[in-house]
């Protein structure tokens, strides 16, 4: 006779604290808010290069910062490199919502673009270690860096077709910027770089506002409440940082300058902070 | 049919030439830019089929007795020439996993990474219970494959568990990851463009307090996820984000909680009775009016 337990099916050991409970009970969410969390890759820097920003611009962007990551990886640092989308990715975005596409579906034709300038970065990077490393792949990500390799993904967040629609318009709300954090955000990593072409916040888009003044270290609520028009981040990372538990602060730079990339890795503030108002 | 009369006006909306100039120079986090891209309609994929939630806590761990009537039901109403996918949660054994993940201190990700290896052995329960009626397993990489499944009167058999997996987004609340096997089969069933979907339990819906502790509750035929959400109930039989989802999404206006343990109730959802609890969005009047 099979045991059972308020009608379901029982064995020994299979009642936790979360027995007969189901996981959207608030007794159960506040019980456990404040877990600790055990970083998995602490000493991890996690780099995006920007799509449009940089990979857009050609050899004149990408090659000294393609030269710096180098360095630092030869030099000891362990790096995972993801890439942004930029115009092609647009262009698709266009393309689909001129189709009637939903955001999921936006979402899913999104991520070819950085898979593409993922694998140029591999490309330009393989003799220095450079290797494509794809979602199912992070499991092994620990023996790739021990064999000092340069692991490349595509920023875009492996959501596809489980892309929420968004409060307001269907551009996918999590895109390179949001995937890229997230995964270090899951590493518990050393330090989140997002390589751009500004040298970090302002209060207005500089490419367009002259006026515009620059934001050397702000907390993402802050940013969120602001209402400014554009940000230099994807909003959700700036939600995403505000709940996070190990990676309470992101930094913008702009790789357009020599060395900026170098001296970030050295624990050296170039751009922008962005943390956590709790941090 | 309905979708075909439909089907000219999908992409009569206003502003898209506007959207397809715009993205070409302005930043994708333009909140301005964002909002223009509201407006115009959404074309569905696959719109003419059901998306089946079945329990895992509710229905596959109480076995034989709760799963082989409704395995019975959705053979008979395959047969019949509805057509639909089958995703199943995970149950006790997801719990478990979570319970553990937590004490080792595994980050959100993590946890979220783990807990649809209990959700494959319930959807490879439900294929192989389901085969001699022609059900197949339909994994994320088989998606758009849908339509070879359903042109042959298959069944596809799916987990819930949406691969976020160790991108998962930090909850509102708390430390667990607040999207489940209800919000991944929400977001499927959002992405094939069905009007509505099912969510198989054993209750008879949602109730303005706990049914099973206090008998005098009383259940909504129908609630606003937005009201629902208000009301903040300490328990829901769905994950509370899909409520979140819901309230965003474009073509999925509602979804309807019914209990699974009197299979004739998923009968009369498919045949559009009334039945169990229907929670919808602002956008349902529009698509039902």
């Amino acid at each position: 006779m099979v045991e059972r337990r308020d009608g379901k099916i029982w064995v020994d050991g299979l009642t936790t604290q979360f027995t007969g409970q189901s996981l959207s009970s608030l007794d159960l969410i506040e019980s456990e808010r404040d877990h600790p969390t055990r970083p998995v890759l602490p000493d991890l820097w996690v780099v995006k290069v920007g799509g449009q920003s940089i990979m857009d611009r050609g050899a004149s962007a990408v090659n000294p910062i393609v030269e710096q990551i180098v360095a630092a990886r030869k030099a000891g640092q362990q790096i995972l490199v993801g890439t942004g989308g930029g115009t092609r990715a647009r262009h698709a975005y266009a393309i689909g919502l001129d189709l009637g596409m939903p955001t999921a579906m936006l979402a899913r034709i999104g991520g070819s673009v950085p898979v593409q300038n993922a694998r140029m970065l591999q490309m330009m990077t393989a003799k220095d270690g450079g290797i494509m490393c794809y979602p199912d792949d992070f499991e092994k990500l620990p023996l790739y860096l021990q064999l000092g390799t340069l692991p490349i993904m595509s920023g875009m967040p492996p959501f596809e077709f489980w892309e929420k629609a968004p409060e307001i318009g269907r551009i996918p709300a999590n895109r390179t910027d949001a995937g890229v954090y997230l995964i270090a955000e899951f590493f518990g990593a050393k330090g989140v770089l997002f390589v751009k072409d500004e040298d970090g916040l302002y209060t207005d888009d500089p490419k367009k506002n002259t006026n515009a003044t620059f934001i050397p270290e702000i907390a993402a609520r802050e940013l969120l409440d602001g209402g400014q028009d554009d940000l230099v981040v994807e909003r959700a990372v700036l939600e995403y940082l505000e709940r996070a538990k190990s990676v309470k602060e992101i930094r913008v730079l702009n790789g357009l300058v020599d060395g900026n990339v170098t001296r970030a890795l050295r624990g050296e503030n170039v751009g922008t902070v962005i943390r956590a108002s709790t941090a | 049919m309905t979708e075909d009369t439909t089907a000219g006006k999908l992409i009569t909306g206003d502003g898209r030439t506007h959207v397809g100039s715009g993205l070409m120079r302005e930043s994708l986090v333009s909140a301005k830019l964002i909002a223009e891209t509201d407006a115009g309609e959404i074309r569905p994929m696959v719109p003419d089929i059901t998306m089946i939630a079945i329990g895992g806590s509710s229905i596959m761990d109480r076995g034989a007795e709760a799963v082989l009537p409704l395995t019975d039901e959705i053979a008979a109403l395959n047969r019949e020439g509805y057509k639909f996918i089958l995703g199943v949660g995970g149950g006790a054994r997801s719990r478990h996993t979570l319970a553990i993940g937590l004490d080792l201190g595994l980050p959100l990700g993590g946890l979220a990474r783990i807990v649809g290896g209990v959700e494959e052995q319930n959807r490879d329960m439900l294929q192989f219970l389901l085969a001699p009626h022609g059900a197949v397993t339909l994994i994320k990489d088989h998606f758009q494959d849908l339509q070879l499944f359903l042109s042959r009167g298959m069944i596809p058999v799916c987990i819930g568990q949406p691969p976020y997996h160790f991108w998962e987004p930090p909850p509102k609340d708390g430390r667990l990851p607040e999207n489940g096997s209800d919000v991944g089969l929400f977001l499927m069933a959002e992405i094939v463009g069905a009007p509505t979907m099912v969510f198989v339990k054993d209750v008879d819906g949602v109730y303005d307090e706990d049914p099973r502790k206090n008998p005098n509750a009383t259940r909504f035929e129908t609630i606003s996820a937005a009201e629902l959400l208000e009301r903040n109930l300490r328990d829901l039989p769905v994950e509370r984000e899909v409520l979140r989802c819901l309230e965003n999404s474009r073509l999925l206006t509602s979804i309807v909680v019914i209990n699974g343990r009197e299979p004739k109730q998923l009968r009369d959802f498919l045949e559009g009775k009334p039945v169990g609890t229907r929670i919808h969005n602002r956008r349902y009047a529009e698509t039902e009016g």
